[in-house]
């Protein structure tokens, strides 16, 4: 990155700092996946509210940030730090960043069969609402919470009684994944190659989804290949991250130029 | 296709030959006397013959074991002969120069030229005829290094710390029948210590023959691999065509001390017997090693001869993170009968075996693996993968599978797969749609059945067991 | 001979078995009496000693008794041919009575001739030790026969209730189905109160005529310190076709043998099972699936969680003729340990002669899949919430299998809370 946009970047980031209450605040990331260095010094800030696109070549990290943030066993952060709606990320279980609001929809989410995807989800539910210290919503009141759900996302109700993700399809997996996500109601959604193996039928159906749950308070960090998805889901930032930092940071159209260039006049820094 | 399946080869056992060679070989029998002269023969210490002689004492205590899967006639042990030795080797020769040349011949015969300027580069050989040790070469080149290799009897007289430490250390002589008996009369066999962090600078070998009519070969190797050092062994073995079932009782000890590590590799081609199934060698070997920790033993074997096999070359994991592993390609054609396997013993904590069998049978023969996976209490985070696939040819042979999981820990995890099924139609199709004939086609498919244990071979021996397979497999189809 | 042997006969001369069935029983007593009692050598006892056994004092043979109120309510809701067992003991008024089910004591002619047909036939008695002694104990059994093409509209369900008593059974039941028929027969083992240790010796004999169909359970719910020893014999000819599922909770000794035999081509095998030992329990299933004949299928599923200081033990044999060509034979067998105390110890064998063949068996032993785990987690459930849940999917994608739904209904909220989980769910839906 050349000085002066490095200058510009975190200015940037100061002055959303001042001003703003951000949600989310990378500093300085290190991170490890069985003794390699994948995340090498990564700086973001998301203030509640924005959706973040980010872009990269293969390898540039994209999922392992992902797994970072939602704490995968496996990936050790070696520096650092996260702070996540004031609170220390690093310092908290997968299922504490979950019930923080944080969640990761994921790229190939896994099937779990004999596990009804309705008992899964009312247990998820269950425990943001514990967590909340609000009241467990009844066996009647969840019934028809998720029944209503699975229709905003087009997916069928006969995919509630089966086990979670058991058999379905590419598309079918994924739009369980906003499923949940709308069930779950975070404040930080991160979208790992939502779009990866889905025909645009599927993609419009997912981004419609998302677009829905847009608001004031809650932001989206969208990690995507290709800039397809971001037609859909409109990004307020687009960051390139490559070789395991942010090395550019842009707004909308900088995804239709990488569309166009590659990422190849990044990586080797002759910008 | 399994017309011409049943029509496949009729090639002979080209190691089947007999040497005319002038032998001091025991009137068949087995007592208490026979034990003192093979001791006595090999001018043996006191303790080793009081440890025979135990060995024996246990021996007319136990029973055959019945549990395999194979059938075979009573063997009469009092008609066996438990020492053979050639005239020649009444002074063990100093050089080669001084080996009796029909010995010689004999081996050239067999494709193992003994002068070293003729031998396999980089591989060192003990060559065991009947009952005792003809030649060891590359001696001198080793001992610069520091290795001993040579036979057990010699070692015995040069290094009986080292046999007294480690024999029967990891195969007691209790241990089953014929290692019971196999302690009591064994006659010759190879010794192997690698030093501490020292990497073997060849290959190490074997070779074994039974010539003398009614003898037993009861051959005993020790390989102690002291810490950090690195060795690869390979046995290989033949027999004269004979209508009478001869016996091999061997026991095969290896020690892995901390980080070391043994590759140990069987080609085995004893006399298999006719195709009406008269004959063969009867080959009942306990193979066992002990690896410390980080230590590895790796076990390959090919096995295509003997009329009966009774095998199960093991590891004891006793070592944190220490490995096993066991490859084995088990072909039985005529009236063959294999019951071969291996047992993995996780004592150790994040150990680790692998298992990969591949047995292959033919004619009216039967092939059974028989294996075993036991983890420990304490055995935390012990790993095990076991694949077995059979492969039948024609459809009056047997192919069986019979492994025996245990687990006593709850981190541990082990998968164990096995298949059986026939040659492919699609695969035969398209090689004889490409121009091979059926013979070739199936000698094709079952090599590539076998890739997988092939790999794990040394590479000159990797070329002659697949040769070794095709001959094998000579009258199984059409 | 062992005590246990004498001992077993002398309890025998105290029953007063159906006439006609005297001479059956005298042989049998012979040949148990002439067995020898398996060691720690034995292959088919070799992780089950019976030792404990052999020194067990045979307790008497049960009276009957009323049948408890918290038991009957515990039945499976099932509106079926219902017959109950207390302590070994018909229960008349506990039971329906159908035109297909008779008790061996009131068959007509024609009905004991089909018995004497094929009981004991279908088992090899000189094969399984207490297949022998259930015939040498053959005080009375029952008949299930349905005609050449009938269908039955309802499950036959055969309740045997232990009330608590220390007391023997013994329990025999013929399954005979002719050509084409249809049945669903639900073998429930419950126990009234946890006090029970006495002894059961049940078994079952099925003969599927062409193309008959079954589905057929058997539930073992026992009390922890239940004894039993249990066997389903089933010889299937020519496309007949079994459907069954195995459940064993543990108990002391639960052993438990399946012998399947496919002596008719095109017939087709589907068995799937669960076990659940936990505390000190055991449960031992032995099954062996022989394929006599060509062109046949068998597909083999048994699934166990092993907790506590518990013990199970899997053998499952495949065996093929040499004239079953064309065979198609499937096992698998999955084991998760909880416990270091716990132990699995699991053996499936294929022994195949015919070479036109596709066998495989698999087995595993391990542990709650990671991914899985993390998947739960990020989802905002807790390790443990998340470990229970995958536990109790790892069971339940059998039980998920299961085409009685009553029975389907029945057991899963129950195993689910075993795991300590309330499945709310289930009953809220539709």
């Amino acid at each position: 990155m050349l000085a002066q946009q490095k200058l510009k970047f975190e200015f940037t980031v100061l002055e959303n700092y001042r001003t703003k209450k951000f949600m989310l605040r990378i500093t300085d990331l290190f991170a490890r996946v069985e003794e390699k260095e994948i995340i090498k010094g990564l700086n973001l800030t998301i203030n509640p509210g924005e959706v973040h696109a980010i872009m990269g070549p293969n390898g540039a990290g994209k999922s392992t940030l992902g797994n970072v943030l939602s704490g995968r066993d496996g990936y050790q952060v070696t520096g650092g730090s996260v702070m996540f709606n004031g609170k220390d990320l690093l310092e908290l279980e997968i299922e504490e960043r979950a019930r923080e609001g944080l969640f990761l929809a994921f790229q190939y989410p896994v099937e779990i069969p004999g596990v009804s995807n309705m008992e899964f989800l009312k247990a998820a539910v269950d425990a943001k609402r514990k967590h909340a210290e609000q009241p467990e919503l009844s066996a009647v009141e969840f019934m028809k919470l998720a029944r209503e759900t699975s229709k905003r996302v087009s997916l069928d109700q006969a995919f509630l009684k089966r086990g979670v993700n058991e058999g379905f399809s590419g598309g079918e997996k994924k739009r369980n994944e906003i499923m949940q996500m709308m069930l779950l109601e975070p404040s930080l959604c991160i979208l790992d190659e939502t779009d990866s193996g889905l025909d645009i039928d599927a993609l419009q159906v997912v981004a419609n989804g998302v677009n829905a749950m847009r608001s004031p308070e809650r932001s989206f960090i969208v990690v995507t290949h290709y800039q397809r998805l971001l037609d859909y889901i409109v990004p307020d930032y687009v960051h390139v991250l490559a070789n395991g930092r942010i090395v550019k940071t842009g707004g909308k159209e900088l995804a239709l130029e990488l569309e166009e260039k590659g990422y190849g006049w990044l990586e080797t820094g002759a910008v | 296709m399994s017309e011409q399946v049943e029509q496949l080869i009729k090639k002979e056992y080209a190691a089947g030959f007999h040497t005319a060679i002038e032998a001091e070989t025991l009137p068949p029998g087995l007592n208490e006397d026979v034990i003192r002269f093979i001791s006595a023969k090999k001018n043996e210490p006191e303790w080793l013959l009081e440890w025979r002689l135990k060995a024996y004492h246990a021996w007319l205590e136990m029973t055959e074991p019945e549990w395999a899967h194979v059938k075979y006639d009573d063997i009469d042990f009092q008609a066996v002969s438990y020492y053979s030795a050639p005239k020649s080797m009444d002074s063990k020769p100093k050089s080669l120069d001084e080996v009796d040349p029909e010995l010689l011949r004999t081996y050239e015969k067999l494709g193992i030229p003994l002068h070293e300027q003729a031998a396999l580069a980089g591989v060192a050989m003990d060559v065991v005829f009947d009952s005792v040790s003809v030649v060891t070469t590359f001696r001198e080149k080793l001992l610069e290094a520091g290795v001993i290799f040579c036979s057990i009897s010699e070692a015995v007289q040069k290094y009986p710390e080292l046999i007294k430490k480690y024999i029967g250390s990891v195969v007691p002589q209790k241990d089953n029948y014929y290692a019971a008996l196999n302690s009591a009369v064994f006659s010759d066999g190879s010794f192997v210590y690698i030093p501490k962090g020292v990497r073997c600078p060849m290959e190490l070998s074997t070779y074994f023959r039974i010539n003398e009519q009614n003898t037993g070969q009861f051959e005993r190797t020790l390989i102690v691999a002291d810490e950090g050092s690195h060795v690869s062994y390979l046995e290989g073995c033949t027999a004269p065509m004979r209508d009478e079932n001869q016996l091999h009782a061997a026991v095969v000890e290896l020690i892995a001390l901390d980080n070391a590590e043994i590759k140990y590799s069987t080609v085995q081609n004893w006399y298999p017997g006719n195709e009406e199934g008269k004959g063969g060698i009867y080959n009942f070997v306990t193979k066992r090693g002990v690896c410390h920790t980080n230590a590895k033993i790796s076990w390959t074997q090919v096995e295509t001869g003997s009329a009966v096999t009774w095998k199960y070359p093991s590891c004891v994991l006793r070592g944190d993170n220490s490995v096993g592993e066991f490859y084995s390609v088990a072909l039985t054609n005529n009236y063959q009968q294999a019951d071969t396997g291996t047992k993995m013993i996780h004592i150790g904590k994040n150990t680790k075996s692998t298992i990969i069998s591949k047995g292959i049978s033919a004619g009216k023969s039967s092939n059974a693996y028989r294996g075993l996976v036991r983890i420990n209490p304490g055995a935390e985070g012990a790993r095990n993968y076991t694949q077995c696939d059979s492969l039948l040819i024609g459809d009056k042979c047997g192919a069986h599978t019979f492994p025996y999981i245990e687990s006593k820990n709850p981190s541990a995890v082990i998968e164990h797969e096995a298949t059986t099924s026939k040659v492919s139609e699609d695969q035969m199709f398209l090689c004889q749609q490409r121009g091979l004939d059926a013979e070739k086609a199936v000698s094709m498919i079952v090599n590539g059945f076998c890739r997988e244990v092939f790999k794990e071979l040394p590479m000159e021996f990797a070329v002659e067991a697949g040769k070794l397979l095709e001959v094998s497999l000579e009258g199984s189809v059409g | 001979m062992t005590d246990f042997q004498q001992q077993a006969i002398l309890l025998a001369a105290q029953q007063q078995p159906v006439s006609w069935l005297q001479d059956f029983r005298a042989r049998a007593a012979n040949d148990w009496l002439a067995q020898t009692w398996p060691t720690r050598k034995t292959e088919h006892w070799k992780y089950t000693p019976l030792q404990g056994l052999q020194k067990t004092l045979l307790p008497a043979f049960g009276q009957s008794t009323e049948l408890d109120e918290a038991v009957n309510s515990d039945l499976i809701p099932l509106d079926a041919i219902r017959l109950v067992f207390i302590n070994g003991v018909f229960s008349a008024e506990n039971s329906t009575q159908a035109e297909c089910v008779v008790r061996f004591s009131e068959a007509n002619n024609e009905q004991q001739l089909l018995i004497e047909k094929y009981l004991g036939k279908i088992v090899q008695g000189e094969r399984h030790l207490f297949a022998t002694l259930n015939n040498a104990w053959l005080g009375d059994g029952v008949l299930l026969h349905v005609p050449r093409a009938q269908h039955l509209e309802k499950p036959v369900y055969l309740v045997h209730v232990a009330t608590g008593e220390e007391v023997a059974a013994n329990q025999r039941l013929l399954i005979v189905l002719e050509e084409n028929a249809q049945a669903e027969v639900i073998e429930h083992y419950i126990t009234g109160n946890n006090a029970s240790s006495g002894f059961v010796n049940a078994l079952t004999e099925i003969q599927l005529a062409d193309g008959a169909d079954l589905h057929h359970y058997r539930l073992n719910m026992e009390a922890e310190h239940a004894q039993h020893i249990g066997a389903v014999h089933v010889d299937l000819q020519r496309n007949a076709r079994l459907r069954g599922f195995a459940l064993a909770l543990g108990a002391k000794l639960m052993r438990i043998d399946y012998q399947m035999n496919h002596r008719g081509p095109g017939a087709e095998l589907d068995l799937q099972g669960v076990y659940l030992p936990r505390n000190q329990q055991l449960v031992d299933y032995h099954t062996n699936i022989c394929h006599w004949v060509p062109h046949c299928t068998s597909n083999e599923v048994f699934r166990g969680i092993v907790s506590d200081s518990a013990q199970a033990i899997f053998n499952g044999r495949i065996y093929i003729h040499k004239d079953a060509q064309k065979t198609l034979a499937e096992l698998s067998n999955k084991n998760l340990l909880t416990s270091n105390k716990a132990e699995v110890n699991t053996k499936p064998e294929l022994e195949i002669y015919a070479d036109d063949v596709k066998c495989a068996h698999g087995a595993t032993i391990s542990q709650l899949n990671e991914n899985a785990r993390y998947y739960l987690r990020s989802r905002g459930l807790s390790r443990a919430e998340a470990d229970v849940m995958l536990s109790f999917g790892f069971i339940n994608e059998l039980l998920e299998q299961i085409a009685q739904s009553a029975v389907h209904d029945y057991l899963q909220p129950r195993l689910a809370r075993l795991f300590g989980r309330e499945l709310s769910l289930e009953l809220a839906n539709d």
